[in-house]
């Protein structure tokens, strides 16, 4: 048990210093003890340097619809996670879960999508990015 | 055109280019080009190492591995002020002027430690460092060549670098920044690096070759009491650098750049 947890407090850390330093802004704006679920249709997803990002409509309480920020790695870390520049396109149903920022706006850090078919992929490789 | 036109043509664009620096005026010639072959071909010692390759900082040590501020300090009054404002945001779970994240160049010398690799190519009279992050240059004349006169240069935030050989340690001399949107730290201590930023890097190569060690020492009378020391390391990686820029829309979608949570 003792192990499992300090390999999951290496990976956080490995995480925390990867996004930490390839984001081009400071990433300490993320409130990253809270994690938010979104589940919508994505809006747009690029592929690019220095961040990649997915926008996503998700229906609010009211029913209306609100436009989520989602700021990830750059493809470099992506593909080592299992992703390619196709892995989400326009119109998919996703659920992706992020840490928001403190402010309460539209905007979180990415964690990790649930796919169409049901896969998992977060941005990181299992093991500490290099 | 007759010969005797071309002639007089001749006679007074020379007329005016000799009166536009001043008859008999000497005019000092500047340093070779880095490139240039004449530069190149100068006999000069075997380098005692090799830098060409490309590197990543190494930061298994935590986010301290990266920042370039040591453990106690004594800031000047104005840079207290933004350190002091920098602390508040921070408790806010804010940031204070992130100026990399509104597309500002890291710069000297955080943009050594970015989480991207770093391209160095060597060459007997200069090295061309280009960082993965936003294809940030650095070079570093080793031509023999002074810093330039303060008069005539143009400060950029990774500033003028001039290297020497000492023994098996490559010494090189770092400054002239604008002073502005320049900083020490990203999102943490805030504290700002000024025009008078000076640094000296003492390079070597260790493990083989595999492992480049700098020792920093960092002085900025504006910004803080005395001299600054720390070592970094990075590590020789198999790696290519990409295309890496910030696109006049980047901030359109990384959005929490212009939040509530960005005090500016």
């Amino acid at each position: 048990m003792t192990k499992k947890i300090h390999i999951l407090i290496a990976v956080a850390l490995a995480n925390l210093i990867a996004f930490s330093a390839t984001a081009h802004h400071s990433p300490a704006v993320f409130d990253r003890t809270k994690e938010v679920k979104l589940v919508g249709s994505v809006k747009e997803f690029r592929w690019s340097n220095p961040h990649s990002f997915i926008e996503l409509d998700v229906r609010n309480e009211k029913g209306e619809s609100d436009t989520w920020a989602v700021e990830m790695n750059p493809p470099n870390y992506l593909v080592k996670a299992g992703w390619t520049s196709k892995t989400v396109k326009p119109g998919d149903n996703v659920t992706v879960m992020v840490n928001p920022l403190r402010t309460n706006e539209k905007v979180g850090k990415f964690v990790s999508i649930t796919l169409p078919g049901g896969q998992v992929l977060t941005e990181n490789a299992p093991s500490p990015a290099r | 055109m007759t010969a005797s036109a071309k002639l007089v043509l001749t006679v007074v664009s020379l007329a005016l280019g000799t009166s536009s620096i001043g008859l008999g005026q000497a005019v000092a010639p500047g340093p070779l080009g880095a490139l240039s072959r004449e530069n190149l071909s100068k006999p000069r010692p075997k380098p005692p190492f090799e830098l060409t390759g490309t590197w990543l900082h190494d930061n298994k040590d935590g986010p301290n591995s990266w920042r370039f501020v040591p453990p106690t300090f004594k800031l000047t009054p104005d840079a207290q002020e933004h350190y002091d404002a920098g602390q508040r945001a921070a408790k806010e779970g804010k940031v204070y002027r992130d100026d990399i994240g509104q597309c500002w160049p890291a710069g000297m010398p955080l943009i050594m430690t970015r989480v991207w690799p770093i391209a160095m190519v060597q060459l007997p009279t200069v090295i061309y460092m280009t960082s993965a992050f936003m294809n940030s240059l650095r070079i570093i004349y080793l031509d023999g060549r002074p810093h330039s006169h303060p008069d005539i240069v143009v400060p950029s935030f990774n500033g003028e670098s001039i290297g020497r050989w000492e023994g098996n340690t490559l010494v090189v001399d770092t400054k002239y920044f604008p002073g502005h949107h320049h900083w020490l730290d990203q999102g943490g201590a805030s504290i700002p690096a000024s025009d008078q930023l000076h640094i000296v890097e003492r390079m070597r190569m260790i493990n083989n070759g595999n492992v480049l060690e700098i020792e920093y020492t960092m002085t900025d009378p504006k910004s803080w009491e005395g001299e600054w020391k720390m070592t970094k390391r990075w590590n020789r990686v198999d790696d290519d650098i990409t295309e890496v820029e910030c696109w006049p829309d980047l901030n359109d979608h990384i959005r929490s750049t212009s939040s509530s949570s960005q005090i500016r």
